[in-house]
């Protein structure tokens, strides 16, 4: 390797496959030594924010009765979602809820997307190794995806269940919510209804105690996902490292090729399925009777 | 039987974190396969159906497939 071109591109490709090699923590890693909390977890997701709100200003910057171009992608995403929440949740609810729901698929498919971008949970700080800019191993990724924390999705998860309750007393009210909970069904009347009575006090606390544990299940699935595709891709990339050199390169390139697009697809139905499972909580307890009193109302 | 367990957990490493993820993969497994196949089915008798039916599928496979990431989960955590 006589040329300097080609020594500057075999210290590039070492440079490469020794970062994939690196480990991933459960926690996300902090920046700076004294502020544990500001971590590359939180860094992505302040920059994948930035950049959905400047999409999304431009797009609507100069609106003409004839979308194009950008304008025309955002109403597409849109109206596509206010279609499928509207299916879900009924035309009473809709307007209340669809800006929480479509905030929360377009917010989590777009930090899903953005975790895969080529430099994220690769890049970072470590042990200095051969090379300018080469590390033996790393330690903590410069931006990792900001799912992969189980901060933020708990906060989501979090932050829905508080709008849920906060929705579900103004429709039904409390008395309403306990009563679809607690209560035998309407149609069972007189002495059967009394003798029922402390089996469906039974079943309400069984039901009360999964609706606790909804945030859970919505943080845990979407945490668990992202983690474990975060963790596979670099596995894969990392698997060929005892290869002689040129197949070690080609191989940290070549056999985590199928897992992207698996991961792709993955963030795609994660972020669905979150803002599906939100919208079906809330038609669940909102449905039969919100309808009914807001009939009056109109 | 049940003593092979001690025998496995001797020689598998992280045994008590993994054997979770196992059972949970399983029937994870035959859960989204269920759900594939009872999906598969209902296009056939009512092709004209296939969006509603898709999007259910596709909930209940997420659903199904929870419980395994929960198993995930705790074996990367151990």
């Amino acid at each position: 390797m006589a040329c300097p071109k080609a020594r500057r591109a075999s210290a590039l490709m070492q440079i490469t496959a020794m970062l994939a090699a690196g480990e991933l923590t459960v926690q996300a890693n902090p920046l700076y030594p004294n502020l544990t909390w500001f971590t590359n977890s939180l860094l992505v997701t302040i920059i994948v924010t930035g950049l959905v709100v400047i999409w999304s200003r431009i797009s609507t910057r100069h609106m003409e009765v004839v979308p194009k171009g950008n304008q025309n992608i955002f109403e597409a995403l849109v109206e596509t979602l206010y279609n499928l929440f509207e299916g879900v949740v009924g035309k009473h609810m809709i307007p209340k809820v669809f800006p929480l729901l479509a905030t929360l698929f377009i917010f989590i498919l777009a930090a899903n997307w953005f975790g895969l971008v080529p430099g994220v949970g690769t890049i970072g700080f470590g042990k200095p190794g051969a090379g300018p800019l080469g590390l033996e191993e790393m330690h903590a990724p410069l931006l990792r995806a900001a799912n992969a924390d189980l901060n933020s999705t708990l906060g989501m998860a979090l932050f829905f269940m508080l709008w849920w309750v906060i929705w579900t007393i103004q429709e039904v009210g409390v008395i309403g919510f306990l009563k679809d909970n607690f209560a035998p069904p309407g149609a069972v009347k007189g002495m059967l209804r009394i003798f029922l009575l402390p089996i469906f006090l039974f079943v309400g606390v069984t039901e009360l105690i999964s609706i606790a544990i909804r945030p859970v299940s919505l943080s845990l699935r979407l945490f668990g996902n992202i983690f474990a595709g975060e963790t596979l891709l670099h596995t894969m990339s990392s698997l060929g490292s005892v290869l002689p050199i040129p197949l070690n390169w080609i191989s940290a390139v070549l056999f985590p090729l199928p897992f992207y697009f698996l991961e792709l697809l993955v963030g795609l139905l994660q972020a669905f399925v979150f803002a599906i499972l939100c919208s079906v909580y809330i038609k669940l307890s909102t449905g039969g009777h919100g309808g009914e009193e807001g009939q009056p109302a109109h | 039987m049940l003593d092979i367990l001690p025998m496995l957990a001797a020689e598998i490493p992280n045994f008590a974190a993994t054997l979770p993820l196992a059972f949970a993969g399983l029937g994870a497994g035959v859960g989204v396969g269920l759900v594939g196949g009872k999906a598969a089915e209902a296009v056939g008798r009512n092709p004209s159906a296939f969006g509603s039916i898709m999007v259910m599928a596709i909930i209940g496979m997420a659903l199904a497939e929870a419980i395994a990431i929960y198993g995930l989960i705790i074996a990367f955590i151990k």
